[in-house]
C-alpha cells in the first residue's frame, strides 16, 4: 500500500462507488446505528455489485442490505442484527440458514488484532482467547502457536487487508482529511490496514475547519471523498444527525416478510441516487433527526 | 411499594457487580447496561463503568436509548476508550466484570449467540457474540442472565454452537485451557439466581412466584440447590429509583415477553416461596 498524494479527490458518488470491484473484500465502518456507509451501500446497490467479502465488527443494515440484494458472497464480522430492539437481521439470517452466504463469523478483538498485524506489515498476530470456542472451527486459517518466551499456547490469526475500507464522517476537506466522533470503532484501524480508504462525509469543509475539528484519519490513507448528506442515514452521524429508528423498523418488518418486502423497500426508498433517497425519506424526517440537540426531552422522543 | 419483574432482574443483576470494579457490557443487552448504571448509583459508587459500544468512562447518560451505540450513551464522560483501548485492556486483565447472555446457555456457563442447529446450515441464525470469544477467557468474572429460562429453550445440556467460554468446554477446563479469566460467577434468571462453585449452575436464589419445579422443568440439565436457597432479596426504594430514573424509555423490557412483564410485586404480599 502506498500513500496517497495530497490532491483534490472528490469524486461523484457513483464514481467513488465504481472503485470497489466485484469480489472485492470491503471493510465497513461505522457500528450498530452509528456512521454506517450507507451512502456507499447504496450506490453498490445500485450498480450491482455482487461476490462482496465483508469484514467489520458490528453491523446491522449495511449488511443486511447487501446480503439482501444478491451483493455478498462472504460475511466476516462479529455481529450482525439489530440488537435487543429489532432483532435478528433478516436478510442475513435467511441468508446464513439457506447457505447462500459463506459465514465466516469472528470476533472484535480477533479482527482488531489481524488489522494491526496488517497496518504493521506483518504476516499475523496472536490473540489469547478463541481456543475452546466453536469460533475457531469457522476459521481454519488461523494457527496455534507456542510463545517461545512463556510457553504459553496461542492462537495465531493471519493479517487482515481489505482491499477498501468504506467510512462515513460527518465532515471532511477535498483531500479527504476526514473528522469523526468518538466512538471511532474501527475506522482507524481499517483506513491504516485497508489498500484504499473511499470516504463519504455529510459536508466538505475547508482543512482549517477539518484541523480544527481534529483529523481522526489523514488524507495520505484516503483514496476518494464524496460529499453526501445524511450520508449515514438511518444510522446516526453525530454531532449532525441521530439515528432513525422508525425507519430501521420499517425495514426490519419489510426485510423479515422475505425478499418481495426488501424489493418493496428498495422501490420505496433506492431510487436513482442519494437525492431521491432523501426525497423518499422525507425533508421533515431528516431535520427532525437533528433536532436531538434541542433538548433531553427532544433526544428521547426521537427513540420512543 | 409495589414493582415489576423487570425491575427486580435488573436490580439483582446489578447486586452482582463488586464496589469497585471495572465493569463492561456488550450491545443489545438493556438489562445489563441498566444494571450498571443501577449498581453504581446505589452500591457501587466507586465502580468503573465502560459504556457498552461507546466505551465511554463512567458517563451519565439522562436515558438509555435502544440502541447501544449512541451519543446519549456518552453524555457526562470525561473520557471515552478506543475500541482497541477497552480490548487491550480487558485482554491484559485490567477489566474486572463483563455481562453475557445467550440463545443458549449450558451447565458449565458456555453461551451460544451464534446459530441454533448445525452451524454450517443453522436452523436461527442468531446475530453473533461481538468481542466475547476473547474476553470470556481473560476478564476475571462473568455476570451471565438470560430473561427466556422460562421457554425451556435456554438453559440446554449441551449449546449447539459455544460462543463464549464457560467453565468447561470439550476442549478442556479453563485452567486446561491455560485462560486467566474465572469464568462465570453467576447466572441470573427470570426465574431465579445461580452461582457456580465449581464448574456447574447451582440454584441459590428463587424469585418468590416461582417453585423449584419450575425451574426444573424450564432447564435442560440437572443442577444442584444451596441448601440455604431463599428468595432473591427484595428491591430497595434506592434500587428502585435508581432504576425508574435511569431507565425513562424501560429498553430493559425488550428483553421480556409480555407475559413475564405482567408478574408484579409488592412488600406487603410477604415472601412466601415454594422452596
Amino acid at each position: 500500500m502506498s500513500l496517497h498524494p495530497p490532491r483534490d479527490k472528490r469524486v461523484s458518488l457513483a464514481d467513488a462507488a465504481r472503485l470497489v470491484p466485484d469480489d472485492a473484500m470491503v471493510a465497513l465502518g461505522g457500528g450498530l446505528s452509528a456512521r454506517l456507509p450507507m451512502a456507499l451501500v447504496r450506490e453498490l446497490i445500485r450498480q450491482g455489485r455482487r461476490g462482496l467479502h465483508l469484514v467489520g465488527s458490528a453491523h446491522s443494515i449495511d449488511v443486511d442490505l447487501l446480503v439482501a440484494t444478491g451483493a455478498v458472497r462472504r460475511c466476516e464480522e462479529s455481529y450482525v442484527g439489530f440488537e435487543q430492539d429489532l432483532g435478528l437481521a433478516p436478510a442475513y439470517r435467511r441468508a446464513a440458514e439457506t447457505g447462500a452466504i459463506e459465514v465466516a463469523e469472528s470476533c472484535c478483538a480477533t479482527i482488531l488484532a489481524q488489522l494491526r498485524a496488517a497496518e504493521m506489515g506483518l504476516p499475523f498476530l496472536p490473540v489469547r482467547g478463541v481456543r475452546g470456542s466453536d469460533i475457531r472451527r469457522l476459521h481454519p486459517e488461523y494457527a496455534e502457536i507456542t510463545c517461545p518466551f512463556t510457553g504459553e499456547t496461542l492462537v495465531a490469526v493471519p493479517a487482515l487487508r481489505p482491499d477498501v475500507a468504506l467510512l462515513h464522517a460527518p465532515i471532511g476537506d477535498r483531500y479527504g482529511n476526514l473528522h469523526l466522533e468518538q466512538p471511532y470503532v474501527l475506522d482507524e484501524r481499517f483506513a491504516a490496514a485497508s489498500r484504499a480508504v473511499i470516504a463519504t462525509v455529510d459536508e466538505i469543509v475547508s482543512t482549517d475547519e477539518v484541523t480544527a475539528a481534529g483529523v481522526t484519519i489523514p488524507a495520505h490513507k484516503v483514496a476518494a471523498v464524496t460529499e453526501v448528506p445524511f450520508g449515514a442515514h438511518p444510522t446516526s452521524c453525530y454531532p449532525r444527525y441521530a439515528y432513525d429508528r422508525a425507519h430501521l423498523r420499517e425495514y426490519t418488518a419489510a426485510a423479515a416478510a422475505g425478499p418481495d418486502g426488501v424489493d418493496k423497500y428498495l422501490s420505496g426508498y433506492l431510487g436513482d441516487d442519494e437525492e431521491q433517497y432523501r426525497e423518499a425519506v422525507g425533508a421533515d424526517r431528516l431535520r427532525a433527526l437533528t433536532t436531538w440537540s434541542e433538548s433531553t426531552d427532544a433526544w428521547q422522543e426521537l427513540f420512543r | 411499594m409495589s414493582w415489576t419483574i423487570d425491575e427486580w432482574f435488573v436490580i439483582a443483576l446489578a447486586r452482582t457487580i463488586r464496589p469497585a470494579e471495572t465493569v463492561f457490557h456488550g450491545f443489545g443487552s438493556p438489562c445489563a447496561q441498566v444494571a450498571m448504571h443501577v449498581a453504581r448509583r446505589t452500591h457501587a459508587r466507586e465502580m468503573t463503568l465502560i459504556e457498552g459500544a461507546t466505551y465511554a468512562i463512567n458517563p451519565e447518560p439522562a436515558f438509555i436509548p435502544p440502541t447501544g451505540n449512541d451519543e446519549s450513551l456518552r453524555r457526562g464522560a470525561a473520557y471515552s476508550m478506543r475500541f482497541e483501548e477497552f480490548f487491550d485492556a480487558a485482554i491484559r486483565g485490567d477489566v474486572d466484570r463483563m455481562f453475557l447472555s445467550g440463545g443458549q446457555i449450558d451447565p458449565f456457563g458456555n453461551t451460544n449467540v451464534t446459530a441454533i442447529g448445525p452451524a454450517g446450515r443453522p436452523k436461527v441464525k442468531l446475530g453473533g457474540g461481538g468481542g466475547g470469544c476473547n474476553l470470556s477467557a481473560t476478564i476475571p468474572h462473568l455476570t451471565l442472565w438470560t430473561s427466556h429460562h422460562r421457554s425451556g429453550r435456554t438453559l440446554v445440556g449441551s449449546c449447539d454452537f459455544i460462543t463464549d467460554m464457560g467453565h468447561r468446554t470439550p476442549l478442556g477446563s479453563r485452567a486446561e485451557l491455560g485462560f486467566s479469566g474465572g469464568g462465570p460467577q453467576w447466572l441470573v434468571t427470570e426465574l431465579g439466581l445461580f452461582d457456580y462453585p465449581g464448574e456447574r449452575a447451582r440454584l441459590v436464589r428463587i424469585f418468590p412466584d416461582v417453585t423449584v419445579d419450575q425451574i426444573r422443568a424450564a432447564t435442560g440439565f440437572e443442577f444442584e440447590v444451596a441448601g440455604d436457597l431463599r428468595p432473591v432479596d427484595p428491591p430497595s426504594a434506592a434500587e428502585l429509583a435508581a432504576v425508574r430514573t435511569i431507565d425513562p424509555l424501560k429498553v430493559r423490557a425488550s428483553e421480556f415477553s409480555a407475559a413475564e412483564l405482567d408478574r408484579t410485586f409488592d412488600a406487603a404480599a410477604g415472601q412466601d416461596c415454594g422452596c
